[in-house]
């Protein structure tokens, strides 16, 4: 056992921090070194006779000024808590206004940017809005031109995305109306115009397209879309397509019937 | 200590109650007078007051109490230093012997005298160290968390400024 071992299982048994083990085994070490024995018996007079150290009992006086300090210090806290509840408030709220207010600066600062980017980006969007637009019409009229049905249709369906239409794109679809070989065009096309049917040229064109519809399926298509527009101008044309001989008997009774609601 | 930190000051008083002969002891044998470990106590309290809030809640109570007690004595006796008042230690408790009292406790006073004489030699850490750890019963882990050392090192210490303490006690026995 090395001298600093010693010195701690020493101060263990002494205190009785040692375990039951490590006494027996101190024990043991020190009847088989007498030396260190005595070394332990030295050390155990002296923690013995420090045992004996005593202190006078404390004064009355003591427990007063102690008590009389507390009180103070209670009184003290007291005041200090009735005083600090207004300003604790403020005192607590203090830094959370600080951030607030650093952040609402910095919020509107980045809301600021944040706006003007916006407003640049929607304009930036309309721009880009009308040159589709534009493109898309190009299109349309273009593919309202091919020899192909399914391209026409194509062409009709892309007017269908247009929002604000104009006047050649409304044109190209009555030409399509009135004069398209495939009656399914034809459909898509009165189909399409029925979006603009506030706009009197489209009103008009539909109106002058009942004459020159030979397909029965046309013709009804006409007829039920003047009954939910009223269309009075429709009655003359719907009256002289009667005339005609050829004319399919359901497709005249239901002419019949459009120009007796639209009446 | 918790309550009184969530600001229940009252509760301060059942700590002095439960602490203020430990402290009072551990002043008075570190060889200040009764007078000035009197106020050496209210000075821990005032102290536990003031800084209530770095009370953790963690470690023994004691070895907080204690390190407060021992910045105490320390600022203490720096202030007496500097004012140049010499400190007036408890060897003016030393009492001299009654004739009618038992041989005995004439002894015992005189090894006490004696004890608190050889203490007053130990350098003032190693007498704080001895103090600490008997009087006050304090455990080694508590110890070493007072002074900031480990466990081990804690015991080695005490050993040894107990065996220095035995060279001066013989020494000042023999005259």
């Amino acid at each position: 056992m090395d001298k600093e071992l010693f010195e701690i299982k020493a101060m263990e048994h002494l205190t009785g921090a040692a375990s039951a083990a490590d006494t027996a085994l101190f024990e043991s070490f020190l009847d088989k070194n007498p030396e260190y024995k005595e070394k332990f018996s030295e050390l155990k007079r002296s923690w013995t006779l420090l045992g004996q150290l005593d202190a006078p009992q404390p004064s009355a006086q003591m427990d007063d000024s102690f008590f009389t300090m507390l009180s103070n210090a209670i009184q003290k806290n007291k005041k200090e808590e009735s005083k600090n509840m207004f300003a604790g408030l403020f005192g607590w709220f203090k830094p959370q206004f600080a951030f607030g207010a650093l952040f609402l600066m910095v919020g509107l600062g980045v809301g600021y940017f944040l706006a003007s980017n916006e407003e640049k980006s929607s304009n930036q969007v309309v721009a880009r809005d009308k040159e589709t637009e534009a493109v898309r019409q190009k299109l349309i009229l273009t593919l309202l031109e091919q020899p192909s049905a399914n391209q026409r249709l194509q062409g009709v369906g892309e007017a269908n995305k247009i929002v604000a239409v104009d006047e050649i794109v409304i044109k190209a679809l009555l030409k399509t109306l009135n004069y398209d070989a495939n009656v399914n065009v034809s459909l898509a096309a009165v189909e399409s115009l029925t979006n603009y049917v506030e706009n009197p040229l489209v009103r008009q064109g539909l109106v002058q397209a009942i004459q020159n519809q030979e397909s029965p399926i046309m013709q009804i298509t006409l007829a039920n879309l003047m009954v939910a527009l009223q269309e009075k101008a429709s009655i003359e044309p719907f009256k002289q397509l009667l005339e005609n001989q050829e004319l399919d008997t359901t497709v005249k009774k239901k002419i019949k019937n459009s120009i007796e609601s639209i009446i | 200590m918790l309550k009184v930190k969530n600001g229940d000051l009252d509760k301060l008083g059942l700590l002095y109650e439960r602490h203020k002969k430990k402290l009072f002891g551990f002043f008075y044998n570190l060889g200040n007078n009764p007078s000035i470990s009197e106020d050496l106590v209210q000075n821990v309290f005032m102290r536990m007051l003031q800084y209530r809030n770095s009370y953790s809640g963690e470690g023994a109570f004691g070895a907080w109490m204690f390190k407060m007690a021992r910045n105490a004595n320390y600022d203490f006796h720096k202030k007496t230093l500097q004012t140049g008042v010499l400190r007036s230690t408890s060897e003016i408790q030393i009492k001299d012997p009654i004739e009618d009292r038992l041989n005995e406790e004439i002894e015992r006073e005189d090894n006490n005298a004696l004890l608190q004489k050889a203490l007053e030699k130990l350098p003032k850490g190693k007498r704080e160290l001895l103090v600490l750890a008997k009087y006050k019963g304090l455990k080694f882990s508590e110890l070493a968390q007072i002074i900031g050392c480990s466990e081990g090192a804690a015991k080695v210490r005490v050993h040894r400024a107990l065996k220095e303490l035995r060279i001066i006690f013989l020494e000042l026995e023999i005259g």
